[in-house]
C-alpha cells in the first residue's frame, strides 16, 4: 500500500471523528490546513506509540476524544476501550490497573495472573490521572514507558501500546503531577469549549458514541482477554477480531481504518521523514536556550541565574530547570508524524514549530517573576500552552535573525569535529558556547 | 500579462513562505487598490494592488513583481523593523537629527524600506531589484534607487547623486545592533532631499511610495501596547517618551490604543503621554498574584493503598482488595493521610496610596519620578489581585494643594491623581483620610513622601491611631523622618524605609507588598 | 564518537555577497586605523588628561598627527564619522578637544577631496582648533557650531562655518579665508598675519591682529574702524 493511501486512511478517520464523533473547533493552521490541536495530537500519538496528557475542564471532551482515536485507530470496540480505561481516584490498586492473582488458583496455593484489559490492549487511557497518588501514577508511566508489566513474577510486553492521559486543572481533589512524571508524556493539549453552536450540536446527539459499539466483537475480544492463552496467542487472536470490527466500520460508517501491519508501516514512513537543516538548526536552538546556563554550566533547578547575566534575555533566564533529553525525541517523532500526515516529503521548520509549544508546555517550570510578567496577558490557550508558544515564537525570531549564521557554525563543527584545523564560528547565543564545548573548546 | 488572480499569489506563496522561513502572516490577498501604491500591509494582512500589477505588467514579469512586493513586505516583518519598539526607537533617532515630525517619519520609513529591501537581496533569491529597475521613482526613490545600485551591485538606471550615494552606502543596514547610529547617520544626508521632495509634492500633489506608508496598521494593539512598554523600559527619559507618544498619537487614536492598551479598554479617554509612560514602567514591575492556599484538614483519612508487609499492623489492611488473604505480595493496607481543602483565602485589602507632590519632590511630568513609579507599582500589585485603590496626592493639602480618587478599580483614574503636581508645600488634611478608611476594610496604606511635611505631628498622632498595615517611604534623611520614626517605632503595624537611592522605591514597595500577601496565606 | 554535526557537513553557505559587505569592512578598517592614531596622538601628547593650548604643544601635536594620517587611506566621510565617534564613548574612551581638533584637522588637511564638507550639528560636543594650518587649495564646509581657535593657523585655504564659533577665531593665521554665517566670540584674529575672516552675525571682540582683514555682516571692520582686543559691542 503506498504512502498516500495510508495518509487517506489517517485523514479519513481525523474527518470522521471531527465530523460525526468529537465536535470542535479547528485552532492550528499548518501549510493551509486547519485542525483542532486535541484531535490532531491524538492522532499522533495514536500514530507515534506516545504519551499525551489532555486538560481541560471536566465534561469537554477529553476522554471521549481519546476513546474515539483509539477505537478507531487501532480497530477496538469502543466498550472494550471502555472496559480497559483506569480511572484516577486515591483508591485505586494495582489488582485493578494491571493484575490480579487468579483466586481460585490462589486457593489451591497456586500463583496465577490475571492481567487486566488496561496492561493487555495497546490503547491505554487513564482518566484523571492526577487523583491518582504518586504511586499509582508512577506504576503506570514505568509501564507504559517500557511496555512491560508486571505482577507476581510474571509478566507481559506490549509491543504496540499509546497512553492518553486526562487532567483536570488543579482543584481540591486532585494531586499534582510531579515533574519526573509529567516529563515523560510527550505532548501536552487541551481539550477545549467548542463554542456555544457546537456544544449545541454536540447536545443534539448526544448518543454519537454508540456507532462504534459492536457487541459481538466486544464479547468475542472480551472473552480472549479473559482467557488462559499465552500473551502472545491472544494478541493474534485479538487482531483477527480487529479485522472484523474494522471491516464492519469500513461497511456500516465508510471508515477505512489501519490494521497491526498497517500501523507499523506507517510508522517506517515516519521513521523515514528527514528534517531539513533548518527544523534540525533551530531546534538545536532551541535546547541550547532550555539547557544552557552560562556560569554553572548546565541549567539546575536548584541553582539561582547571577543577576547581570550576558544571557538575561534569553530563556535560559527565565526557566528554572533543564529541558530532558525526552524533548528532543518528542519533537523529532511528533515533527515527523504531522509532515507525513500533512503529506509534505520532508520536515522544516514550520513543523517543528507547530509541535513545539505542546511538547514543552508541560515539562517546563518557569520563574515566578516570569509568569507574574504574563499572567494577564491576553491568549486564546491555558497559561502553560500560551506559554510555550510564546517561548517558541521567541526561540524563532532570534532563529530569524540568525539562521544562516548558526548552520554555518554547525557546518564549521562537522569539520572542527572531524579534526580540521578551523577556528569555530563565534556567536552571542548559547548554541554557539554549547559547539565550542561539544568541540571540547574552552569559550 | 494580465491582473493576477489571487490563484497565482496562492501559487507562489507557499514558496515564498518557505523562503521566508513561514512568517506568521496570513496569505495576502488582491485588491483593485490604485496604481501608484503597490502594496499595504494592515494587521499583518498583506494586500496587493492589482492595478499596480497591471502597469507594471508591461515591464516585467507579472508573477515576479508579485515576488517582489511580498518579499519586501515579509521582510518588513521578519528583519526590519519588526516590533514596533523597533519601529519607534528609529522614530525617535531619526527626528534627533530631523526635527520636523512628518520628516522623521519619512526618513525612519525609507531606513526600513533600505533594511529590509537589502536583508532580502542578501540574504534571499528575489526579484526585488528587477522590480526596482521598473519603478516610477520620485527625486527620493532615484536616490534609494542609486543607493541599491551601490549597494547590491546592480544596474536600476538610477541616475546618481555620487556625494549623496556615497554617504548613504557606508551605512550597515544589516546591523541592527548599529540602526540607533545608522538611522541618524541616514537622516542626516537624507534631511534636505526630503525638504525639497516636501516642496515638491505641496507643487504636485502628494505622492506615496509605491511600497506604501509606514503606518502603526501594520501591528496590532498587543504589539503597539508591548512596543511602548519596551519603548519605556529602554532609559529613554520621560522626555523623549512623551515626544515620541505625542508624534504618534493621532496614529494611535485611529488605531484604536486606549489608554490602557486596547480597543475598549479606556477606549474614548485622551490619550496622556505622561500615564502611559508611567504605567509601561510599572508593568515591568511585577508580583505574582496570590494562589488559593491549602490547609491541612487535622484528622486522618484512608487514601491510599500500598502493599502490606509482614511486620505492620493489621488494623488497616483492607480486607477486600487482599482477597481475604493475609500474605506478603497479595495484602494491601490503607495508606492514611491528612486530608487538604482550600483555606479560606483572605482576600487582598484595598489600598490607600497617599503620595507628596509637593515643591521638594520630582515633578513627575517633567522628569521619571520614581516616587509616582513605586506608587503605580503599589497600585499595579493591589489591582492584579482584585483590590481596589484609593489616592490621596497632597501639597499643601489645607490650602487646596491635594487630588483624591476614592477606591477604584480603574488604573486610569488612580494614575491620574498619582501623576498630579502640587508643587506647593507640604501639609496633610487629615480629615480627608477618614471616609476612605470607613469606606473599607483595614486597608493597607503606603506613604510616599520626603517627610518634611509641616503638620507632622498630627500626621504621627493620627497614624498611631489606627491598626492598618502602614509602610513609609521617606526620601533622605531629616529630622521630620527621625522624629517620625522615633514617634512609630513601636507601632507593630508600621514599617519604615528610608531610602538614599530613589531608584529604588519600586522595589521596596512591591518587597513589602510580597511580604503582606505571602503572610496572607 | 558519532559527529553530532554530521547532518550539516554538507551545508554550504548561501548568502550572497553584496557590495555592501565590503564597503562596511572597509570603512571599519579605515575607521578603525583613524582611532588609533587618535589614540596615539593621545598617549603621545596628553599626559594625565591634560592638554593645553601653546604654540609648541600645538605644533608638536599636529606633527604628529600629520606623520599618523599620512599612514592611512580614508575618505571625506570617514572624517566626519570620526567626528561622531569622537561624542559618542563606545570605541573612544576620552574626547580630548585640543587634540581631537588638530587631529581632524591633519585629517582634512591631507584628505584626497579638496572639498571636504562636514555635516556637524548633531555633535554634542563643539571642537576647537579645527582648521588648523588648512593649505591652499583646500575647502571645508562645516555645517553645526564649533569652539574655539577655530581656523588657528589657516594657510591659505578656506573654511566655512554654517554655524558658531567661540572665541580666538582665525588666530594666527596666515592667508586663506574663514567665512562664519553666525556668530563668533572673543580674541577674533588674535595674531592674524592675512587672510580675511567673514561673520554674518556678530563679532563678540577683536583680538591682536598683525594683518588681514575682519568682516562682520558685510562690512569691513578692520582694519578700518580698528577696535580694541576684548572690546564688547
Amino acid at each position: 500500500m503506498t504512502q498516500n493511501h495510508y495518509r487517506e486512511r489517517i485523514k479519513g478517520i481525523y474527518d470522521f471523528i471531527k465530523e460525526n464523533l468529537y465536535f470542535n473547533r479547528p485552532d492550528m493552521e499548518i501549510k493551509g490546513e486547519r485542525f483542532n490541536s486535541a484531535l490532531m495530537f491524538s492522532l499522533l500519538t495514536g500514530l507515534n506509540r506516545g504519551k499525551e496528557l489532555i486538560i481541560g475542564e471536566p465534561g469537554l471532551g477529553k476522554t471521549t476524544s481519546a476513546e474515539y482515536v483509539g477505537s478507531l485507530l487501532y480497530r477496538i470496540p469502543m466498550g472494550i476501550i471502555w472496559g480497559s480505561e483506569v480511572s484516577g481516584h486515591p483508591e485505586q490498586t494495582e489488582e485493578k490497573i494491571i493484575g490480579r492473582p487468579d483466586l481460585g488458583k490462589l486457593n489451591k496455593g497456586q500463583e496465577e495472573v490475571v492481567w487486566s484489559n488496561f496492561a493487555q490492549i495497546p490503547v491505554k487511557i487513564v482518566d484523571e490521572l492526577n487523583r491518582l497518588p504518586e504511586t499509582k501514577q508512577s506504576m503506570i508511566l514505568d509501564g507504559v514507558d517500557r511496555g512491560n508489566w508486571e505482577y507476581l513474577n510474571e509478566m507481559i510486553i506490549n509491543e504496540e501500546y499509546c497512553l492518553f492521559a486526562t487532567a483536570n486543572y488543579q482543584d481540591r481533589g486532585t494531586n499534582t503531577i510531579i515533574a519526573p512524571m509529567v516529563d515523560r508524556f510527550d505532548v501536552e493539549v487541551e481539550s477545549r469549549h467548542p463554542g456555544p453552536n457546537i456544544a449545541y450540536l454536540v447536545g443534539k446527539f448526544d448518543q454519537k458514541d454508540r456507532v462504534l459499539r459492536n457487541p459481538k466483537a466486544e464479547n468475542s475480544l472480551q472473552k480472549i482477554l479473559t482467557s488462559k492463552l499465552s500473551y502472545q496467542t491472544k494478541l493474534r487472536q485479538m487482531e483477527e477480531v480487529c479485522d472484523g470490527y474494522g471491516e464492519f466500520l469500513k461497511k456500516k460508517l465508510g471508515v477505512q481504518t489501519v490494521g497491526l501491519r498497517d500501523r507499523k508501516a506507517i510508522r517506517g514512513e515516519i521513521a523515514r521523514m528527514e528534517l531539513d537543516l533548518d527544523a534540525n538548526a533551530f531546534t538545536r536552538m532551541l535546547l541550547a536556550e532550555l539547557s544552557f546556563c552560562y556560569k554553572y554550566g548546565q541549567k539546575r533547578s536548584v541553582e539561582n541565574c547571577e543577576e547581570g547575566c550576558h544571557f538575561t534575555g534569553y530563556l535560559c533566564h527565565e526557566v528554572r530547570n533543564c529541558a530532558s533529553n525526552r524533548l528532543p525525541t518528542s519533537i523529532k517523532t511528533y515533527s515527523q508524524a504531522l509532515a507525513w500526515l500533512i503529506g509534505d516529503s520532508e520536515v522544516d521548520v514550520e513543523h517543528v514549530k507547530a509541535v513545539t509549544p505542546f511538547t514543552l508546555a508541560h515539562r517546563v517550570q518557569w520563574k515566578e517573576e516570569y509568569l507574574a510578567t504574563k499572567e494577564k496577558d491576553k491568549r486564546d490557550n491555558p497559561f502553560q500552552i500560551h506559554l510555550a508558544k510564546d517561548a517558541v515564537k521567541t526561540v524563532f525570531n532570534r532563529y530569524g535573525e540568525q539562521n544562516e549564521h548558526l548552520k554555518r557554525a554547525l557546518a564549521v563543527g562537522y569539520r572542527v569535529f572531524n579534526g580540521e584545523a578551523l577556528e569555530p564560528v563565534d556567536g552571542d547565543h548559547p548554541v554557539y558556547f554549547e559547539i565550542k564545548n561539544d568541540l571540547g573548546l574552552e569559550n | 500579462m494580465g491582473i493576477i488572480p489571487e490563484e497565482a499569489i496562492k501559487k507562489i506563496w507557499p514558496r515564498i513562505r518557505k523562503k521566508h522561513l513561514f512568517p506568521e502572516i496570513p496569505i495576502p490577498k488582491a485588491s483593485e487598490g490604485n496604481e501608484s501604491v503597490a502594496l499595504e500591509m494592515k494587521n499583518k494582512q498583506i494586500t496587493i494592488s492589482t492595478a499596480y500589477c497591471d502597469k507594471i505588467a508591461h515591464k516585467m514579469d507579472a508573477e515576479e513583481a508579485v515576488e517582489a512586493l511580498l518579499d519586501h513586505g515579509i521582510s518588513h516583518y521578519t528583519f526590519c523593523p519588526w516590533d514596533f519598539h523597533t519601529h519607534l526607537r528609529l522614530f525617535a533617532e531619526a527626528k534627533r537629527v530631523i526635527k520636523d515630525r512628518e520628516r522623521a517619519k519619512r526618513a525612519a520609513g525609507l531606513f526600513m524600506d533600505v533594511a529590509a529591501d537589502t536583508y532580502c537581496v542578501k540574504r534571499k533569491k528575489t526579484p526585488l531589484p528587477e522590480f526596482y529597475k521598473h519603478i516610477d521613482k520620485g527625486k527620493v526613490d532615484e536616490v534609494i534607487a542609486s543607493l541599491y545600485q551601490r549597494i547590491w551591485g546592480v544596474d536600476l538606471r538610477a541616475k546618481e547623486d555620487e556625494g549623496v550615494v556615497r554617504r548613504l552606502a557606508r551605512i550597515p543596514y544589516l546591523d541592527k545592533k548599529q540602526w540607533d547610529k545608522s538611522i541618524q547617520k541616514f537622516a542626516r544626508v537624507i534631511k534636505v532631499l526630503l525638504e525639497v521632495e516636501e516642496e515638491q509634492d505641496r507643487q504636485a500633489g502628494n505622492q506615496t511610495s509605491p511600497m506604501g506608508d509606514h503606518g502603526l496598521d501594520g501591528y496590532t494593539l498587543e504589539e503597539i501596547d508591548q512596543g511602548l512598554r519596551n519603548f519605556a523600559n529602554q532609559n529613554v527619559g520621560l522626555k523623549e517618551f512623551k515626544e515620541t507618544f505625542e508624534d504618534f498619537k493621532e496614529e494611535l487614536k485611529e488605531v484604536g490604543y486606549g489608554m490602557e492598551g486596547g480597543m475598549g479598554r479606556g477606549e474614548g479617554t485622551p490619550l496622556d503621554a505622561d500615564l502611559v509612560y508611567y504605567m509601561k514602567l510599572a508593568e515591568s514591575y511585577s508580583i505574582p498574584i496570590k494562589k488559593m492556599p491549602m490547609e491541612k484538614r487535622g484528622h486522618l483519612n484512608p487514601h491510599s493503598h500500598c502493599p502490606w508487609e509482614i511486620g505492620r499492623p493489621f488494623q488497616d489492611v483492607d480486607v477486600w482488595t487482599s482477597f481475604g488473604k493475609i500474605m506478603p505480595g497479595i495484602t494491601q493496607t490503607w495508606n492514611k493521610i491528612e486530608g487538604s481543602t482550600f483555606g479560606e483565602r483572605e482576600a487582598v485589602p484595598n489600598c490607600i496610596i497617599i503620595i507628596d507632590s509637593s515643591g521638594s519632590m520630582t515633578n513627575p511630568r517633567k522628569n521619571l519620578s520614581y516616587a509616582v513609579l513605586g506608587a503605580a507599582c503599589a497600585s499595579d500589585a493591589y489591582l492584579r489581585n482584585d483590590a481596589e485603590v484609593a489616592v490621596y496626592n497632597f501639597s499643601d493639602a489645607p490650602m487646596g494643594g491635594k487630588a483624591l480618587v476614592d477606591f477604584t478599580s480603574e488604573r486610569t483614574k488612580i494614575y491620574q491623581v498619582l501623576c498630579k503636581y502640587f508643587g506647593g508645600g507640604t501639609a496633610l488634611n487629615l480629615n480627608e483620610l477618614d471616609p476612605l478608611l470607613e469606606a473599607s476594610e483595614r486597608p493597607d496604606i503606603f506613604i510616599i513622601t520626603d517627610m518634611k511635611i509641616t503638620n507632622l505631628g498630627k500626621v504621627i498622632g493620627y497614624l498611631n491611631n489606627i491598626d492598618n498595615r502602614i509602610t513609609a517611604v521617606y526620601i533622605g534623611e531629616n529630622t521630620y523622618a527621625m522624629r517620625f520614626r522615633e514617634a512609630m517605632e513601636k507601632k507593630r503595624n508600621v514599617s519604615f524605609y528610608n531610602v538614599t537611592k530613589k531608584e529604588d522605591i519600586p522595589k521596596i514597595v512591591l518587597g513589602k507588598i510580597r511580604e503582606y500577601f505571602q503572610g496572607n496565606l | 564518537m558519532k559527529n553530532p554535526f554530521d547532518d550539516f557537513k554538507d551545508h554550504r553557505t548561501r548568502e550572497r555577497e553584496i557590495p555592501l559587505d565590503s564597503i562596511i569592512q572597509s570603512r571599519d578598517r579605515v575607521m578603525s586605523s583613524i582611532i588609533k592614531g587618535y589614540e596615539k596622538l593621545l598617549e603621545e601628547e596628553v599626559k594625565e588628561l591634560v592638554w593645553l593650548v601653546q604654540y609648541n604643544t600645538v605644533i608638536k601635536a599636529y606633527t604628529l598627527a600629520e606623520k599618523v594620517v599620512k599612514e592611512f587611506d580614508y575618505r571625506a566621510e570617514d572624517v566626519e564619522e570620526f567626528c561622531y565617534e569622537l561624542d559618542s564613548t563606545d570605541k573612544i574612551p576620552y574626547l580630548i578637544t585640543g587634540p581631537a581638533g588638530i587631529y581632524i584637522s591633519a585629517l582634512c588637511n591631507y584628505a584626497k577631496e579638496e572639498e571636504i564638507y562636514l555635516k556637524l550639528n548633531d555633535l554634542k560636543t563643539q571642537i576647537n582648533l579645527l582648521g588648523y594650518r588648512l593649505p591652499v587649495g583646500k575647502k571645508v564646509i562645516v555645517e553645526g557650531n564649533l569652539g574655539d581657535f577655530t581656523g588657528i593657523g589657516l594657510e591659505g585655504g578656506e573654511l566655512v562655518l554654517e554655524g558658531n564659533a567661540k572665541n580666538y577665531t582665525g588666530a594666527g593665521m596666515k592667508s586663506g579665508r574663514i567665512r562664519v554665517t553666525k556668530n563668533i566670540g572673543l580674541h577674533t584674529g588674535e595674531w592674524m598675519m592675512g587672510g580675511e575672516i567673514h561673520v554674518g552675525g556678530r563679532v563678540r571682540g577683536m583680538g591682536k591682529i598683525v594683518d588681514g582683514k575682519v568682516y562682520e555682516d558685510e562690512k569691513l571692520i578692520y582694519p578700518r574702524n580698528y577696535r580694541q582686543s576684548n572690546v564688547y559691542y
